[in-house]
């Protein structure tokens, strides 16, 4: 009996070890915490998506990736274009990814895209530039409008609370649109002695950009300053700043491009608005990673009217000037 | 062999048994395991090695198409009539350029960074800027890109570089190949074009095989420097493959190496265009995991064959062995004398039968030991009765008579009296009513004798005979006395000088009759009366000692061969010679011959004694018991 005892026990001992041994598939690649395989693919869906703005996103993206062993993909309409972008997204849904991050081009136009993806069980978050009524479950952005706010508040520093402001920015797309209304609302209700004198649609170029300053510049000798609501309008407003040599025209510009931070570091620009595009990138994998894997409290995401996921995180915004330009270069 | 032969006949027959089952029902089952085991574990891994290297194979032209991807592109960015503007020195749109550039970062999302220097160590680039004033001409790679002469060359993952990333990928995150520009018809380096990869695309390449085995790839180049290893690697450097022999290495095969006390196996192939060689790192003696579930289910029915093959074997070895140990311990108990006892049970098999013939026997031998009793005492009594059976006492008789009548008629009184002591001697003697007389008659028995050899030997011996009247009506066994007082006359009275008394008594003692004759003649010398009491005592009531039976066997030979008086009176008519020559062998004779009556009559307890010492006497005193009816 006691040889029969000594059998089951190690018998049962190596089913036990066996079963453990089992789970373990790989053990090389254990960073703990959350695992995905590496055949699940997110992917990322920008528009202009050769941009520097979205190198930052798609780093955070990719390490959020590599983080839980999953892969990722980065797609986008090449151009400023919707049309491109729809069928970008259909193409990416075609392929039935994992879960989709979108940057929308447009607030309106992208939703019966964004829902039939979500109909398919594809998981769908926004970063940076959301919509308005599309099932997407998240947005992660920069609170536009409270850019906007401190923008002004900046600009009411640089100035001393007085003189008049102009604005460059783009219609037709959201979070430029926020950015320009927290800017208004703010001068109007916190700075009485400072007035937005325009806002000018500066197609969100270079050259246009610069053009428009120097216009702004001739057409308001009373100008103080001027705040460019993105990053590709900064360079050539600090440009032709720079050519005019006009030392009271404060520039506040946008994103922290490489070009924009060099103009920051030589004072053609005073100040630059620095957004959380890392975070966006990174978070939104997480979150793509959360609804595939059903961690989130609604296990039925897909038939559900609960919220699986925070509906809004902002992702933070924060001024560079002169101060504090080097800690956003690369280290 | 001989020796465990040996050792296994000592076994209990149910460890034998259980050895036997164990062996006969484990052993193979063990035996098949380990079979199945080992040739399905060489052919699993001889498959699955040659599914890695395939895979491993897939890999690299992966990996290999990613690097002609930017081979590619290195090219036609040096194709760009701005880029070669760049690279003259001249005047250039760098406007251009970088859209340019963009365009490939948004097609190709796994390059990281494109740097395009010229020769006097200006730079363009989208993603990457120096950190230093240091000249970037100075850098490794740039030299590295000139010494390749418009060669593509893999950098690997860079170290220590001039240049930053604005989106901040490390360097351990990203692969670097250079080229250097030269000028067609001068040969001289006009610039560098350098493309970063991503080193995210190689990873998802080689995490998205699945190997057979558990174990991981890892991309090295061609000077042993890691260009993906996982998280957590087994190892950090590659151990030189078939080093030791100086051969080169093959394209592809597999080699095993001890890393860190860990034996690990390796199966590689170098790629041909990238010189990087994909290494599969496999823990040896891991099985692959179709391999533990083969193993899984062997070692299961391995167990369960175990389990029932000793529950089995305990089962029959016990049914078998129970009963062949209880019918042992029957026969134990049955040598150990108790024959009464039984084997009970009803089965059929060997045992049972064996059960039955057991109790057969037993009862086979109880009816042998009654029948040997009984056939012991029918011979006994015969004996007995052989030593009367020929004398025809009444004709004897008669004439004894007739004659004590003539004398007296003749006035012969003393003719007349011993003639009537003869006749009363005879009486008794011959008597064939029973064994058993009362003692009177007995002493009237030897008090006729006696008046016979007193007329004899006139004046020579005188008798006293003393009879406990409390002892007279006691049964003894007849003609004890006389035999002695026969002894007493020839070998004691007869041997001294002068006249000799003999003195006969009875009385009871110690609960047992005690008959005595005592003389006062010779004596019997020491050692002659030493042999005469051995061998008394060797006369036992049971067993058939040569002894005893002699004794009787002499008796009934001489019943048969001699007169009947002779027995009756100890050859005594024709002088003592033959018991004077007999030495102590005829003077034993009658003395056995009472010692072995009494014994076969009554026990060992009861019988002969002798007392004796030279010149003063000897005492013969007779233990009988006592007997006061004869219950027949």
């Amino acid at each position: 009996m006691f040889i029969y005892g000594l059998l089951i026990m190690s018998f049962i001992v190596y089913v036990i070890n066996y079963q453990t041994s089992k789970n373990d598939d790989n053990p090389w690649e254990t960073t703990g915490g959350l695992r995905g395989s590496i055949d699940e693919k997110y992917v990322m869906v920008t528009f202009q998506s050769g941009i520097d703005y979205w190198k930052g996103v798609l780093k955070g993206f990719e390490d959020a990736a590599e983080a839980l062993n999953v892969s990722v993909e980065y797609r986008g309409a090449t151009k400023y274009d919707l049309q491109e972008q729809i069928t970008v997204l259909e193409q990416v849904i075609a392929k039935r990814p994992a879960g989709i991050a979108l940057s929308a081009i447009n607030p309106e136009a992208l939703n019966p895209t964004i829902n039939k993806a979500i109909e398919d069980g594809i998981p769908v978050v926004l970063f940076d530039s959301g919509t308005t009524e599309s099932k997407a479950y998240s947005l992660l952005a920069t609170d536009n409008y409270r850019a906007g706010v401190i923008a002004a508040r900046t600009m009411a520093e640089l100035t001393g609370g007085e003189g008049d402001v102009a604005i460059l920015y783009q219609p037709h797309q959201m979070n430029l649109e926020d950015r320009t209304r927290g800017f208004k609302d703010t001068i109007h209700a916190e700075f009485p002695r400072m007035e937005v004198v325009e806002v000018v649609d500066a197609k969100a170029q270079r050259s246009t950009s610069h053009d428009a300053a120097i216009q702004l510049v001739a057409k308001y000798p009373d100008l103080r300053g001027i705040f460019i609501t993105e990053a590709n309008g900064g360079v050539g407003v600090g440009d032709a700043i720079q050519s005019l040599g006009n030392e009271k025209v404060k520039i506040i510009s946008f994103d922290t491009d490489k070009g924009t931070l060099d103009m920051v570091k030589d004072g053609r620009i005073d100040a630059t608005m620095a957004q959380g595009t890392w975070s966006m990138g990174y978070w939104s994998m997480q979150f793509l990673f959360h609804m595939k894997h059903e961690l989130v409290q609604a296990a039925n995401w897909q038939t559900t009217t609960m919220s699986p996921l925070p509906v809004k995180v902002d992702t933070g915004i924060n001024v560079v000037t002169k101060q504090n330009v080097d800690e956003y270069y690369a280290k | 062999m001989k020796w465990s032969g040996f050792s296994l006949n000592n076994q209990p027959i149910r460890y034998k048994l259980i050895i036997h089952f164990l062996l006969i029902g484990i052993l193979p089952a063990i035996g098949l395991g380990v079979l199945i085991d080992w040739t399905a574990s060489r052919i699993i891994e001889r498959q699955v090695n040659d599914y890695t290297i395939q895979m491993i194979g897939k890999v690299n032209d992966s990996l290999e198409h990613y690097v002609e991807n930017v081979q590619n592109m290195s090219y036609l960015i040096s194709f760009d009539p701005n880029v070669d503007k760049f690279m003259e020195h001249g005047t250039y749109d760098e406007m251009a350029i970088r859209t340019f550039m963009t365009g490939f970062t948004t097609l190709h999302t796994e390059v990281a960074g494109i740097v395009i220097v010229n020769d006097k160590g200006n730079y363009i680039s989208n993603e990457m800027y120096v950190r230093s004033t240091k000249s970037l001409m100075e850098e490794d790679w740039y030299k590295q890109a000139v010494q390749s002469k418009g060669i593509f060359r893999i950098i690997g993952h860079p170290s220590g570089r001039n240049l930053a990333s604005h989106v901040d990928y490390k360097d351990s995150e990203v692969v670097s190949f250079v080229r250097a520009v030269v000028d067609p018809i001068t040969q001289e380096v006009k610039g560098v074009i350098m493309i970063d990869l991503k080193l995210r695309v190689f990873s998802e390449t080689v995490k998205d095989v699945r190997l057979g085995k558990s174990g991981y790839l890892m991309v090295v180049d061609d000077s042993g420097d890691t260009i993906y290893a996982p998280n957590h690697p087994l190892l950090q450097t590659l151990p030189e493959p078939l080093a030791e022999d100086g051969t080169a290495p093959a394209s592809s095969g597999m080699y095993s190496a001890k890393v860190d006390g860990r034996s690990l196996q390796f199966i590689y192939r170098t790629s041909s265009f990238t010189n990087w060689m994909t290494v599969g790192v496999f823990p040896s003696g891991e099985p692959v995991s179709e391999m533990r579930e083969i193993r899984f289910y062997v070692v299961s029915f391995a167990f369960f064959v175990c389990l029932l093959g000793i529950m089995a074997s305990y089962y029959l070895s016990h049914s078998m062995s129970r009963p062949i140990g209880q019918l042992m311990s029957f026969m134990q108990k049955a040598e150990s004398g108790d024959l009464t006892i039984r084997y009970w049970g009803d089965r059929q098999d060997e045992v049972g039968k064996l059960g039955r013939s057991f109790n057969l026997m037993l009862a086979q031998i109880n009816r042998l030991i009654i029948l040997t009793e009984l056939q012991e005492r029918q011979k006994r009594e015969a004996e007995l009765r052989s030593l009367q059976a020929h004398i025809k006492p009444h004709f004897l008789y008669n004439t004894l008579d007739t004659i004590q009548w003539m004398a007296r008629r003749r006035n012969a009184d003393d003719v007349a009296d011993v003639v009537g002591s003869l006749s009363k001697l005879f009486r008794i003697g011959l008597n064939r009513g029973s064994d058993m007389i009362p003692l009177a008659e007995e002493f009237e028995h030897i008090r006729s004798y006696m008046n016979i050899q007193q007329t004899r030997y006139s004046g020579k011996i005188s008798f006293t005979v003393s009879l406990d009247p409390a002892v007279a009506n006691l049964y003894v066994l007849k003609l004890m006395l006389q035999p002695l007082v026969e002894n007493a006359i020839y070998h004691g009275v007869k041997e001294r000088r002068g006249p000799g008394v003999i003195e006969v008594s009875a009385k009871e003692e110690d609960g047992a009759v005690l008959l005595r004759v005592a003389d006062d003649g010779a004596g019997i010398p020491p050692d002659k009366l030493a042999r005469l009491m051995s061998k008394l005592e060797s006369v036992s009531s049971e067993d058939g000692s040569p002894d005893g039976i002699g004794v009787q066997r002499e008796i009934s030979d001489m019943n048969a061969d001699k007169p009947p008086a002779d027995v009756l009176l100890g050859g005594s008519s024709q002088g003592g010679g033959s018991h004077s020559s007999g030495g102590e062998g005829g003077s034993g004779y009658g003395m056995m011959n009472v010692q072995a009556r009494v014994r076969i009559a009554f026990g060992d307890s009861y019988g002969v004694k002798i007392e004796s010492q030279v010149g003063q006497g000897t005492i013969v005193s007779i233990r009988h018991p006592i007997i006061r009816h004869l219950d027949k």
